[in-house]
């Protein structure tokens, strides 16, 4: 079974998680509603058949929430307590938005992105902006990749350990090479018609269907509940 | 004049910096888990690493709005990894008045640019208005999550009402510098190879 969503739902799930993300949740109903909002990108990525990731998260996601449940109070000391309980802490406050936010990333693709855009009338400064840095993640995590390979060749481990000389040897060939991409980028979309004056037509029809519906109204509901009980229960 | 707007070119261009510099962001982030202190020290750590891709970044802006994008982006990046909404009007504040500054110096002028530069690195601060906005319920939130006493009460020594103006201050100052480092910097790899 695979679940294709409108990207403009999956926008709207980002917004929304993003938003809750920010309270913290106080009772157990509301850690409840929580892990069930961490849980549907979960299964959304199961879906498109992306389980290897899917697991890797729940079983991140679940461990920090174990931990943080049972073995971390207040009193907690030590460096390595201190540790645990900061990447603990960071894991489940964070994980939600982390989650959405990855599977959005990789189940959308740029085209889809850039027509929703357009449907919603975002100038097209943001719109290709944004798809540029959506898309460039994963080009830097490779090239980065790429450098270090280049210095491991050339017998440099971490320039003498140099904090400076360091920093210089990763930054600056990153920066030529995303340079150069992004020159090649340019090229590649102008021919393909980007920045034109014409109103451009796009291959992907976008339109809400069941799934998006259902969703949307989940994720409103989600929001719904956590302020209402953040400003209305007192 | 068709040349006053901006191109596609110059999208793109905004993208891949904007993400250089969230890597550098990320990359500086991770290490305030250690200590509440260094979260504070974001203001001297990030302008002098980010300088080196923002003044690449100041070769290539030529026309108004370049650095406004840029601000756009990163406020909505902030919100997406779940910095907030308080920082926004902070970071695309400083944004637009980065391009104005850099635009009556026609992009050219290096005092300008430096100026700029300096500006636009308040946005690190819009990072801290979750704390010392919200300081109570942000308090309470991460005390509930897990974190310790003791890193609350540093997190809170180091940032609050008061110290905000001098890190906003650190910011500039060291935005400042940074932009002199990163010029050195520009010009020892890039102008070398003709890149710029």
């Amino acid at each position: 079974m695979k679940i294709k969503l409108d990207p403009r739902t999956k926008l709207y799930m980002i917004f929304i998680v993003s938003a809750v993300v920010m309270m913290s949740a106080t009772t157990p109903f509301l850690w409840a509603v929580r892990i069930l909002m961490t849980v549907i990108p979960i299964i959304l990525l199961m879906c498109n058949k992306r389980y290897a990731s899917a697991i890797r998260f729940l079983f991140l996601y679940a461990v920090a929430l174990v931990l943080t449940f049972t073995c971390i109070t207040e009193d907690s000391k030590g460096i390595f307590m201190a540790f645990l309980v900061g990447y603990c802490a960071i894991i489940v406050q964070f994980a939600p938005a982390m989650i959405t936010a990855w599977y959005v990333v990789k189940t959308t693709k740029i085209d889809e992105f850039v027509s929703s855009m357009q449907k919603m009338h975002v100038p097209d400064g943001i719109t290709i902006s944004l798809a540029v840095v959506m898309r460039f993640f994963p080009t830097i995590k490779e090239e980065y990749a790429a450098i270090s390979d280049a210095m491991k060749m050339r017998g440099i481990r971490f320039g003498g350990g140099n904090a400076v000389k360091m920093m210089e040897f990763r930054m600056i060939p990153l920066l030529f090479s995303c340079v150069n991409i992004g020159d090649e980028l340019s090229a590649a979309a102008v021919t393909r018609g980007l920045g034109g004056k014409v109103k451009r037509s796009s291959i992907v029809d976008l339109k809400f269907k069941v799934q998006d519906y259902l969703l949307i109204i989940a994720f409103t509901a989600v929001l719904a509940v956590f302020i209402y009980n953040k400003y209305f229960m007192k | 004049m068709n040349d006053k707007k901006l191109k596609v070119k110059d999208f793109i261009t905004v993208g891949i910096f904007t993400a250089i510099l969230f890597v550098v962001e990320f990359a500086c982030g991770m290490l305030g888990f250690f200590h509440p202190y260094i979260v504070a020290s974001y203001v001297i750590m990030i302008p002098l690493v980010g300088c080196i891709p923002m003044m690449l970044f100041y070769t290539k802006v030529e026309k108004f709005g370049m650095i406004t994008i840029m601000s756009v982006l990163m406020a909505i990046i902030m919100f997406v990894t779940g910095m907030g909404y308080l920082g926004a009007p902070l970071i695309i504040g400083a944004g637009v008045l980065a391009d104005l500054i850099a635009m009556s110096g026609k992009y050219k002028s290096f005092k300008k640019t430096v100026l700029s530069n300096g500006v636009f690195s308040l946005w690190i601060c819009a990072n801290y208005f979750p704390v010392v906005i919200t300081a109570k319920s942000y308090r309470e939130g991460l005390l509930e999550s897990g974190y310790s006493q003791e890193y609350c009460d540093n997190l809170f020594r180091a940032i609050n009402f008061k110290t905000i103006g001098v890190l906003l201050i650190l910011c500039f100052v060291f935005g400042c510098v940074g932009a002199f480092l990163g010029k050195a910097v520009v010009k020892k790899h890039f102008e070398k190879a003709g890149i710029v």
